[in-house]
Order: C-alpha cells, then structure tokens, then sequence
C-alpha cells in the first residue's frame, strides 16, 4: 500500500491521465477513483474536510497562489433553518484556460474527466454548494464531449444527483462552453459571463465566496487546484505536504513551449528550478538557438533570463526573482526571435482581450500596442520609450479595476529592462533586425545593409506603407 | 446631520465630510475640485472611468501613500488623503489622456461644446498636448428617434448612458455592445429609443455623443441662451426645469435640480413638449377687436370692444393648465356660482374624491416615494401620466437589495456591488390596473381589471382589513375568502388582495399611489375607505397617499373650487336656460377637449359671445368671438401647484410679441371692464360681510402687485400665497450668462444703436447677462459655476451632494379645501354607487385607452417631434377573445365597438387596429392606444374581424400621411425660425399693452 503511494505520489495529478482513451467510470474507480470523495462525504463533516485543505497548504493554481482552504473559509455557513440562508451556494470550476502559452488545464480535462468531477464533489461538499458549474474554453470542444460524458456517467452511478452515494448531500454539475474571452478567467467576469452577462470583472467587494452567481455565495477554482483535492483528502495531508518537502505542498504541472526541442507538459514537485523544465525536460533551445528570456508562467508574467535560471519554480522564489509563477508555463525566447515583436505580439493579445471597462487597460493597451507597433516598425523615436514606460505605470496594479492591465505590463516592463538594448537598436537604425527585410520605413537613414534587403525585396517593401 | 459627519484631512487641510456617500461625493461637497465621469450623483460607483483617483496615506508619518479611487473608497474618521499629490494628479491626467486617443476633435461642431463636461474635465487635469500618435477608431451612428441624437465616436466609455437608461430607468432597447477599445452604446439596430427618460442621456452622457436633437436643429451655444427658473407644464409632478430661448423662440428645456421633486432627471415629455410655443398652431394675433393702429394693439382697443360687456353675466372656465392667478382672477371676475373647472360631471365627482383624499392625507414627496418600502399603483398608469414619479418608484424597488447589501457592509452608493449582492431583488410593487404599463416588469404581481372590478377589490380589501385582528395566515385566507365571496371576487383576485395584505403587513414604509386618469370617483372613495381603515387600526402600518391628477396644475384648480362650481353639463344647461341672461362664456387656456362635438356646437350656440384666452389653436377657438392670445408658460409668471399642494412659481424666459400676454394681464383687463363679482367666501366671512365687489384701484403691472391685489381685496387669496416684496436694493439674477454674446449686435442688420434691453419688474431677474451671480438663488436660471460648465456645476450649489440647494426657501404648500366636496352633486350616495355597479353589468366589455407619455398632455401633443412619433393602433385583448373571433397576435383586424341600450344600437365605431395579446386580461376588459368616441364610454359590445387588405393600406395611408404632415410641420416650423433668427422681430419692450 506505501509502496503504491510513493510511486503514484510523484504525478498524482496526471497518474490517471489518457488523452487517447481517458478512463471510464469503472476503470476510473478500479484504478483508486471515487475514494476521496469516498472519504469526504462518508467519513466526514465539510467543515473537517475545510480543515484538511486549509492544512495541506494547498495553493490556487490558476496564477495568484491563494491558499485554496482560506479562500474556502469565507463562504459564509448557515444552521439548518437559518433565515438568512441562500436558497443556493455555487461552485465553478475555471476551465477557461485562455493564457497564452499554457495548455495545463486541458491535458487534466481531456486526459481524467472524472478526477476534475470527483474533485468537484469534494470542494462542492465542502462549501455547502448544490450546484457546480465548469465554466469551460469554448473552443475545448473535445473536454466538452469527454467532461459531459463522465458526468453523465457519475450522473449513473449516483456520484452526482439526488442523495450521492446515500448521504443527504446532492449536487447538480453542469459543463458551460465559454462564448470565448480571455477576461472570462477572471473569476468574477467568468461569473457575470456565466449569468449571461457581459464578462466585466466585478467590482470587489462584495467578494465572489459572499456574494458570487446570481447573489449567492460561490468559489471558483482553477481545474488544476481542484485536482488536488481527491488525493489529499485519499492519501492525506502529510503524503500531500511530502511530495515537495522543500517548497510549497503538492506537485505542479510545469510546461514549455517556444523553440525548445521538446515543448511539452511535466508534472513535476512544487519547486523543480527553470534549467530543470527548460533543459531536463524541454530538452533545452533548438539547434543553433541560444536562450534569450522566457516568461515562467504564461503571458502575463515578468520576463526572466538566464541568470534567474536557477529559481526554483513556487510562488516566492519566483516573486522574490521580479515574476510571478503564474500557470508555470514556460514561453522560451530564442536569440533569433525580436523580443519587440514578442511583446507587440503579446500586448496585441491583451488590448485585443480587454473589456473595456476601465479607462487604462481600455485605452492604454491600444496606446502601448500602436508605440511597440511603430517601434517594430522602424518608426519609433526615443521619446516612445518613456512613453511606454510611463504607459507600464499608467496601468500598473492599484490604479486598474481588475489585473488584466498589469498582466499586460508585465511582460512589457521587463523586456523593456532585459531588452532595452533591443528596443534602441529598432529605433536607432530604423528597422527590427532581426527581420530587416520586412517593414521598414525610414529607408534614408537605415544603414546601407538594410537599403539593399529592401530594394532587393520591393513587394515586402510596398506591405510595409499599410 | 452633524451625526454622521467626520473630520478628514485632505492635503493636509481639515474637512467635515459625510461617512454616508463616498470620499468623491465628500470632496465635491466641500466644493472642491475633482474630476469624475463613471459616477454619478444620482447613480452612484462602479469605479469604470479611473479618472477620480487621489492619493491615500496611513498617516501623517505615511509619505508615500497609496492611489485610491474616491468614488470606491468610504470616508472613515481621519482619514488623510490628497488631491495634489503628483502621482495622482499625473495619473489625471493620464487617463485623460488615454480617454483622448480615441476622442474626436470636432468640439466646434460639437451641440455640447461650451457645456461639455469632458472639455471641463480636461481642463480640470491639466492635459493639453497630445502625444497619441495613432489613428481613432470609427463608429457607425444610430437613428435614436426624433428626440436623440447620436455620435459615438465622441464616446469616452464611462458606461453612464447604459447605467442610466438600463439599470436607472428600466429601459430595455438599449445596451453596451462589444469590447476592449470598441464598446458601442446604442441600440440593437436603428430606432426611436422607447424609454420615458431617453432625453436624460443628453444630461447623463459626459460629452457629446448624446444629443438633444431637438435642440441641435436649431442650435445655440449655452453661453447665448436666456433663462429663466419655470416648472414643466406637462403633468402634474411639478418638475423643475431651466428653459433656454434666443432670438424669441424657445430652444430647449433641462433639467433644474431640486432635491425633493426631479432631482437630476426629466422624463421626455417635460424635456421635449415645449415645442407648443413655437408652433404652428400658435395664436398670435387677436380677433374680434378692432385695432386702431396697425402697429400695435392698445388697451383702448380692447376696452372699446369690451365696452358693452360691462357688469354683465359671464360663465368662466378655467382649467388645469392655467396658472394658479389666472384661475383664481377668473373665478373672482365671473363670481363663484359662475364658475367652472371645465370638467364632466364624472369628473367633478372624482375631484370632490381628490380633494378629499388631498385634504386627508399629505402627499409624499418623490425622494420620499424613493424610501418606500412596498408600494401599491391603483389604476393609474404613471409611467405615462406621471413618469418622473415612475421613475422614482422604479428606485424605491432597490430598497430591498440596498438593505440586503448593507447586512453585509456594502454601503448605498456602492452601485455595481449593490447590484452584484443584490441580484434581481425588488421591494414589492403591486398594480391593479386597467392596462399594461411599464412597470409590470418589476412589479411582484400585476393585476388587470375593469374600473368597476378595481373598485370591488378595494372594497374587499377595506373590509379584510377592517376584520383583521389575527395575524395568522390561513385565518387570514379564511376571512378573505368569506370576504371575496360577498363580493364575487374571483381565486386571482383573492389571491392578489392576500398577497398585497401580507406585503402590507412586512412593510416598515406603504405607499398607495392612484389616480384620476380612470375617472372613477367610486375607486377613490374607496381609497378613501382604505385610509380610513388604515389609520383606525394599529396593526398595519398606514401608507402614504398620492393621487395623480392629469395636469401641471390640477391641484391648484382643485384648491379654487367651491360647492358653488359648475360641471360642464351645468354649464350647458345653465346657458341653455333663457332667464339666466348670460352674456356669454370666458374661456381660460382651457380646449374643452373631450367634449363632442355636438356639446361643443351646444356650448357654442348657447352662448350669446364667447371669448376664448389661449396659446394654441383649438376647436373653440376657431369658433370664438373674442380671442386673446395669451403667453405660454415660458412667456409669463405664475404658479403651477403639484399633484402634493406645493406651489412653484414658472419665471417669464422671455418676453412674447404682443400682442401676445400672460393670461391674468387680458384678465386684468376685463376685470376693468366687467367689474369683479363678489366671492362667496367673502359672504360667509363675518368681518368681510358688507363686501359685495372687490374694488380694484389700478391695473397690474406685476405678478407681485396682482398677488398684492389679491391678498388685500379677495379673500380666498391670502391663504394661497403672499407677495413676498422684492427689495430694491438686491441687485436682480442675470437671465443670461456672462459669456453671452452679441446683445449689442442683435439688430445690428438695422441699426448699429443697441436697442434698451426690456426692462422688468415682475421679479427678480433681468433680461440681461448683467446682474448677481445665481449663486445666492434657489431659482437657477441656468447652472453653471467657474470650471464647471456643463450642468453637472449643480454640485456647486448643493449644500452637499444631493442635498438642497444653497439658498434654498422652503416649499410652499397651498391649503386644501373641501369645499367642493361639500355640493350634493358630487357626493357618492351608497344607493347611487350601487346603481353605478348595476349599470355596468358583469358580461359588458370596458374598453380603456391607454395613457401616452407624448400625447396624454394637450400642449406637449402639438410637438411636431412627438407627433413623428405616433405609434399606428393597437388593441390589447385575452386569448379567449382572440381565439373567438379567430385572430392572432400582430394581424391587422377591423373591430368594430357598439354601445347597445335594452333593444337599441346607441352607437358604433370601426377601427382598423393592429391585434396584442395579453395574459391575464380579463374578457370582459380591452384596452388600445386609440380613443373612442365619448358615447361609446361604457357598455360596450366588441366585434373582431380580419381587416380586407384594402382597409388596411387605406388605413397605413392615413397613417403615413399623418406622419408625413408631422414631418413637413416640424420643418415648417424649423424654416420660419430660422427666417426669424434673421429679422428679430423681438419687440424690446417690457410687458403690457399701452406702454409705449
């Protein structure tokens, strides 16, 4: 029985994982399904269950690395008959895996529907909730048909419904596909989306675990940080502590993507270090590329550049390095890539994605995406640099309603720290030289070298005065 | 009120600021400068537009602080913030800024230029050099409607427009649509808008992408209009309103605050039915008197043609839209037993039951309505006869969501976060109406029945009520239901009056709102009943009272009238009687509307000369001997008393082309003349007893000095109200800003020597930019204070957000009299209510037009903007009914009504009508858009058929041609005022025939 333990210990989360065939209802059970919700709703009260996730030290995975137990603990509990109480309390989990650069979630959702399911049980029962929502990416139309199908199956064999497993406690999930925004990740635009509503974020408080889904007290959870829960609350809290001694509790599915040789997902130990995900398991930069920076957890995140290699991955150290931890999806820059475009590309992303609710993501973000544009372009002046400078202020935390706009600038501010040099190079010769040929304007004064690529090349030329 | 206040520090300087609103609300209170857009006084927070950010610090140790948005953060007891601090005013700036790059720069073209609360707001933060480089987005516009105009590329995204016309006023054809740097405000697709209140997002909107369209065809710039204080004329709310003329033609009306009555909004009758003044249909010149000079009318041409008048017998009508002065010098002029309000027998009844109820019960103000708690509408559809009041009401709804967000600290002004913890939760809203209205959507439970049926409800209700001293509820149910079967209530019914008794009896704050749209005194009395009922028992909290008369000032006609007055129908027969020796009939401002026209033609051959005062054509006016053009109410002085008994005074915008006057100045001419007979109430007054004819000295000159007439010679007047003395020695309120250009250059085209400006002594405004600031006056003429252009500068005369006005007197009340009710005529006998119930047999059909907002008052129906408006007909009946005569939901029928009396038709009428299916609507009840004529008011037989195509295209023809002649009037009317913007024809002159 330890024996099983320890070696399922180092991927439980990924343990069950078939992304060709995932894991029938039986199969899911015969392989140790079902057993932590078992443990839950049979052996104990939800506040004990509460008491073992706030012990276990169970972060959110979705970016912020909140403790998940604590988060629990201010969904309000009511006596039987208490007046005050809501007709309805409401979990959801945040299946809107839309941050570039991280495909995390959706290896759990198409590879273990079953798991996400049994961790929604456990998380629903704990909080008192009837009704449980997986707000889903709508363009995973392949975890819609697997996620609905296992519910089904939980539907049949009582692990979702009236009386679950001939306890008192019901629970209704249902799979809602995303009409498809980035915001919507936000908890409370994902909420107002889920009520049919436009997805802006919510003005906090009243917090989502007081007043959530139509008024009611609700907890969103990332799938990730869900997934946890079934083997905690099966293998315990010092099993769940002992997989990462040194770091922060629980395992963590790292990934990587870029011009790495091996781009992929890993669950790994709270804490591997960056050289161990981009060397040891992405095999490390593609022939003939050498390393420039990569963002450690998807777009939104400061970037971090070879001397911070050797960070290991948990919310601190990371923090403690100027970048967050964010979804732990590495997006590897190469020597041969602009990091101006990449930015530009990446703030596109975001100004794309804004919700235009408030005044410095709405408009800053265009603002900053038509400078890094001129940039890029060749057409940029030195003044454009304090202008994006005081643009990564303008919409820096604090002075947003919501975190998308400080998510953009992060990226942003730390290249224009790490690839300053870049940034001049673009406006002093005026072109990007990492791609001379293409877009650029100032042909006068550009070195001769770039005059001939573009005399060589007139049709690119001719693109470049759109 | 010092309760609540704190002392904060705000750079460094102590302040005592309210902890009940935000810190953005307590720095504007303190006049203060901090620029905002999302917020709104009225709307509250949701912190959108960034743009009041301030710097909070721990302490006075605390240097480097912490940026705030002042309208999300609560004031808290010695809290130190700063508005100067660098880094808040640099991000000012900034979102300025940002805001700009996608901002237009087409300020000249602008219709809110000058009073653009963005141009104010820029300036405030100090931006003035762009630095985006990029191109600006683009939008499509939209065709909102004649009342609206659109330009959304002007739009800054503050999401006031959808917080104001969605989840303020309930609006349902209006939203937010796309995203990032590309959010569209507007409609799905091109339309009229179809809210009440779409004319606020002219107010609302911070800059120009909302528009007065009206306004904007024939545009002026704020700093050129001439104001002046005056009060709607189209309903009986009472709102205060700024009207802005130039060049002789009225422009526009906004909105005046005032803390009690419309706070920060008008609905779009008030705000777009001016139109009357300038139109068409407007009575310029007099007839019936032969004018001496060609230039100008004199008094000795009036007196000469009035001559053999004198001493002689006069009916009066005066009417509801009158002033209060005009009214009551008609009535003293004509005497008392001569006197008529110009209403039906029905509706002298009903006014007997309104001055009752008026006298009994103390109406609530509309910001009170806003704190009520449940609130019950009985047959009145105010979302159209009243619709400031609707609004109101719709925000006394939120009571329910505010109280529960405050059990968890989230204070009122917390808008979005009220709104997320409170979720679809409304305080209940009971209708028991004769027609849809706009309200059903937030109302718990809407209940449609004829007049006679609201009646039996009621009376049932009394009754449970007065036999309820149990509080269990299935004894309760019990009761009712004995109760229900004595009055042949049906389960709904029932079920209805239980549910309104159980909110009743939760209910901390009751409202009861009817009206008299129904003309149903039967239903009033028993509203009567029901206060009775009320106030005799302890268990249930008594409501609050207020009954909705039709006009601006109903209720000040309704304080004039003794048991002496006369119904039309006592009219009629009183001219008709050839020893009553009558010389003829005066009618003031008053269009004996709903007469037929066989009472018209009655009335007109009974009555051997028939003098006509109004500003607007009408039936009796082509018909009249003698007409006399009187001013509208932008053109005079007076008071308009609202449907609680407050009398407002309207100030004189500007002054009419004579020979063009206030109605009480041709009434003071007559009263020369004819003499002034004797008031009954004098008689009875024991020290006035020898008083046969009030005697009158000199002409009035003055609003003040007929009020001075009055008060020292009639006796009814001192109770209404006294001349309060102008002091010569304050200098008098500018009517115009100090911006105001070009007075020396008016005639210019003419003459290069500035014409005298008209001088005035009515009251305490001149017709000038010289004068005191409005500062030291309630009565605005326009809002506008230093940096503060737009009319959101009301904050800097407001005491503190949203409270009173600085300066501001205390409202007027007028005594209610029951003197009316006091006439046997009027009086509701058992025996008489019962045949009432009788005649109205249960299988008859009541057919009920509905109220229009845009058509319901008579002046505000002559806009030619509301009349593009005309919706084609439509006739609301229940499935069975349909299903009967075997139509559907949006066919065009032909229904045919038909009055039948035992074995005769009396009466028939076809209509062509476009069929609504309503839920809920009992058989025996139909209601459309379309009036039908006056002897098809009760028993009724309807029959539906399918219409013929050819009836159909006759009928759209009409229609369309209507339209089309609305369209041509509207640009008629556009055309000659832009000739006359050309020639000035403004006479400079003060008020008055014969002044030289």
């Amino acid at each position: 029985m330890t024996e099983q333990i320890v070696n399922n210990s180092v991927k439980p989360l990924t343990q069950w994982v078939n992304l060709q065939q995932p894991l029938t209802f039986d199969d899911y059970c015969q392989s140790g399904g079902y057993q932590g919700a078992k443990v839950a709703l049979l052996q104990h009260q939800p506040k004990e269950v509460l008491e073992i996730v706030k012990n276990s030290g169970l972060k959110g995975r979705g970016g912020a690395g909140f403790p998940t137990g604590m988060k629990w603990s201010f969904v309000p509990m009511f006596d039987e008959g208490d007046e005050d109480a809501p007709d309805n309390k409401y979990l959801v989990a945040n299946a809107d895996e839309m941050e570039p650069g991280t495909f995390k979630d959706r290896l759990l959702l198409e590879g273990a529907p079953h798991q996400l399911i049994e961790a929604m049980i456990i998380a629903a029962y704990t909080i008192g909730a009837n009704k449980a929502y997986i707000f889903l990416r709508g363009e995973y139309h392949l975890a819609a048909r697997r996620l609905q199908q296992a519910i089904d199956e939980a539907y049949e064999n009582n692990w979702l419904g009236k009386n679950i497993q001939a306890t008192k406690y019901c629970l209704d999930l249902y799979v809602h596909s995303s009409a498809g925004r980035y915001i919507c990740g936000e908890e409370t635009a994902l909420i107002n989306a889920l009520e049919g509503k436009r997805a802006n974020p919510r003005a906090k408080p009243p917090f989502p675990q007081v007043s959530g889904l139509f008024g009611k007290p609700t907890i969103v959870n990332n799938v990730e940080t869900l997934c946890n829960l079934p083997h905690i609350l099966k293998n315990g809290i010092a099993w769940f502590q002992g997989i990462a001694p040194n770091s922060d509790a629980g395992s963590k599915i790292y990934g990587a993507c870029g011009r790495v040789k091996n781009p992929g997902l890993w669950e790994l130990p709270m804490g591997a270090t960056l050289r161990e995900v981009l060397y040891q398991h992405a095999g490390g930069m593609q022939e003939g590329l050498q390393f420039r920076g990569l963002l450690p957890g998807g777009a939104s995140t400061d970037f971090l550049v070879a001397e911070h290699l050797d960070t290991p991955m948990d919310y601190d150290s990371i923090a403690k390095v100027g970048s967050r931890l964010g979804t732990g999806g590495l997006i590897v820059l190469d020597d041969k890539n602009c990091p101006v475009a990449m930015v530009l590309n990446l703030l596109r992303f975001f100004a794309q994605e804004s919700c235009g609710w408030c005044t410095p993501c709405r408009d800053g973000t265009p603002w900053a995406v038509e400078v890094l544009t001129r940039i890029e372009h060749g057409q940029g002046k030195m003044a454009d640099l304090d202008t994006l400078a005081k643009l990564c202020d303008f919409m820096w935390i604090g002075k947003t309603h919501c975190a998308l706009a400080p998510g953009a600038v992060e990226p942003l501010r730390s290249a224009l720290k790490y690839f300053h040099d870049d940034f001049l190079q673009h406006i002093e010769h005026g072109c990007c030289d990492y791609n001379p040929a293409s877009l650029a304007k100032r042909i006068q004064v550009s070195k001769s070298k770039t005059k001939q690529s573009v005399s060589a090349n007139p049709t690119m030329a001719g693109q470049s005065y759109e | 009120m010092n309760e609540d206040k704190v002392t904060i520090f705000i750079d460094d300087q102590p302040y005592q600021v309210s902890t009940k609103d935000n810190l953005l609300a307590g720095v504007l209170s303190q006049k203060l400068n901090l620029p905002y857009f999302c917020w709104h006084p009225s709307m509250g927070s949701v912190g959108a537009c960034r743009q009041c950010a301030v710097m909070q610090f721990q302490d006075e140790t605390d240097q480097r602080g912490r940026m705030v948005m002042a309208c999300t953060t609560p004031v808290t007891d010695g809290m130190r913030i700063s508005i100067k601090h660098t880094e808040a005013s640099e991000f000012r700036e900034q979102v300025i800024a940002a805001m700009m790059t996608n901002h237009p720069h087409d300020c000249p073209v602008c219709a809110e230029g000058g009073e653009c609360h963005l141009q104010d707001m820029t300036v405030m933060t100090g931006h003035s050099v762009r630095e985006y480089q990029g191109s600006k987005r683009t939008f499509t516009n939209q065709y909102l409607g004649e009342l609206v105009g659109h330009e959304m590329n002007r739009c800054i995204t503050c999401y006031r427009c959808t917080r104001f016309y969605n989840d303020y006023a309930g609006g349902k054809d209006f939203g937010v649509y796309g995203s990032k740097n590309q959010v569209y405000f507007g409609r799905q697709s091109d339309g009229a808008l179809e809210s009440e209140f779409s004319g606020n997002l002219v107010e609302v909107c911070p800059t120009g992408v909302f528009t007065n369209k009206v306004f904007s065809s024939h545009y002026t710039r704020k700093w050129d209009l001439q104001s002046a204080p005056s009060i709607c004329s189209h309903c009986s709310v009472g709102c205060n309103v700024s009207i802005g003329e130039r060049y002789g033609s009225v422009r526009r009306v906004v909105n005046r605050y005032n803390a009690d009555i419309n706070g920060y909004f008008l609905c779009d009758r008030g705000r777009f039915g001016i139109g009357f003044v300038n139109g068409e249909q407007r009575i310029k010149q007099v007839k019936g008197i032969a004018q001496q000079s060609p230039l100008a009318l004199s008094k000795l041409d009036v007196a000469k043609a009035l001559s053999h008048f004198r001493q002689k017998s006069f009916i009066g009508i005066g009417s509801a839209r009158a002033s209060l002065e005009a009214n009551f010098y008609l009535k003293n002029i004509v005497g008392a037993e001569n006197f008529s309000p110009g209403y039906l027998d029905d509706e002298m009844k009903t006014a007997a039951q309104h001055a009752q109820l008026l006298a009994s019960n103390a109406a609530t103000s509309l910001t009170e309505i806003e704190g009520c708690d449940f609130i019950f509408v009985i047959g009145e559809d105010i979302t159209q006869t009243a619709p400031r009041m609707a609004l109101s009401v719709r925000q006394a709804l939120r009571n329910a969501a505010n109280a529960k967000a405050a059990k968890i600290g989230i204070p009122s002004w917390q808008d979005s976060a009220i709104r997320t913890a409170g979720g679809k939760l409304l305080s209940p809203l009971f209708l028991l109406q004769s027609t849809s209205t706009k309200l059903d959507d937030v109302a718990e439970q809407t209940l449609l029945l004829s007049v006679a049926d609201i009646s039996n409800c009621l009376a049932t209700l009394v009754k449970l009520i007065k036999s309820c001293v149990i509080e269990n509820t299935s004894d309760v149910k019990q009761q009712l239901a004995g109760l229900a079967e004595q009055g042949q209530l049906s389960a709904v019914e029932q079920e209805f009056i239980f549910s309104v008794y159980q909110g009743l009896h939760k209910a901390k704050q009751p409202l009861i709102i009817s009206g008299t749209s129904l003309v149903c005194a039967k239903m009033l009395s028993q509203i009567d009943s029901l206060m009775q009922v009320f106030k005799k028992q302890s268990k249930l909290k008594t409501p609050a009272l207020i009954i909705v008369p039709p006009s601006s000032n109903s209720v000040g006609l309704l304080s004039i009238l003794d048991e002496q007055s006369l119904s039309i129908e006592q009219v009629l027969s009183q001219l008709g009687e050839k020893s009553n020796r009558y010389q003829g009939l005066i009618l003031l401002e008053q269009a004996l509307e709903k007469l037929s026209e066989n009472q018209v033609r009655q009335l007109r051959d009974s009555s051997e000369t028939l003098i006509v005062l109004d500003h607007t054509q009408h039936r009796l006016s082509t018909l009249a001997d003698i007409v006399l053009p009187v001013a509208a109410v932008s053109e005079g002085d007076g008071h308009y008393v609202n449907y609680q008994g407050q009398a407002q005074q309207f100030f004189q915008v500007h002054a009419p082309v004579l020979p063009i006057q206030e109605s009480w100045r041709w009434l003071d001419i007559i009263a020369d003349i004819i003499g002034i007979k004797a008031t009954c109430a004098a008689s009875e007054n024991q020290t006035v007893h020898t008083t046969t004819a009030a005697v009158k000295k000199r002409s009035c000159d003055s609003l003040m000095q007929l009020q001075q007439f009055f008060s020292n010679s009639l006796v009814q007047w001192p109770d209404l109200i006294t001349a309060e003395s102008i002091n010569p020695d304050d200098k008098a309120i500018a009517r115009m800003p100090h911006r105001a250009s070009g007075r020396t250059a008016q005639m210019a085209n003419f003459s290069v020597h500035e014409a005298k400006t008209i001088q005035k002594i009515d009251d305490e405004y001149t017709f000038s930019m010289e004068g005191q600031s409005v500062i030291n006056s309630a009565d605005m003429p326009f809002t506008w204070a230093p940096g503060w252009n737009s009319n959101q500068s009301i904050g800097q005369f407001q005491v503190q957000i949203n409270g009173g006005l600085i300066a501001q007197k205390s409202a007027l009340f007028i005594p209610m009299s029951r003197a009316i009710t006091n006439n046997i005529c009027w009086q509701l006998t058992q025996a008489h209510s019962g045949n009432v119930n009788d005649s109205q047999s249960l299988s008859a059909l009541t057919y009920v037009q509905q109220e229009s907002l845009y058509f319901g008052e008579w002046q505000a129906a002559h806009t030619p903007e509301f009349q593009m408006l005309e919706p084609s007909n439509q006739l609301s009946i229940n499935v069975e009914t349909a299903e009967k005569f075997g139509v559907k939901k949006g066919q065009w029928c032909k229904v045919v009504f038909s009055a039948t009396n035992e074995k005769m038709q009396l009466a028939s009428q076809s209509v062509i009508s476009q069929i609504c299916i309503v839920e809920h609507l009992p058989s025996t009840l139909a209601f459309g858009n379309f009036s039908l004529c006056q002897s098809l008011n009760h028993q009724l037989e309807m029959a539906i058929s399918l219409a013929c195509d050819q009836e159909i295209t006759d009928y759209l023809g009409q229609y369309n041609e209507r339209l089309i002649a609305a369209k041509n009037s509207k640009d008629n009317v556009l055309e000659s005022l832009k000739l006359n913007d050309q020639t000035i024809p403004i006479r400079l002159m003060s008020g008055g025939l014969d002044d030289g």
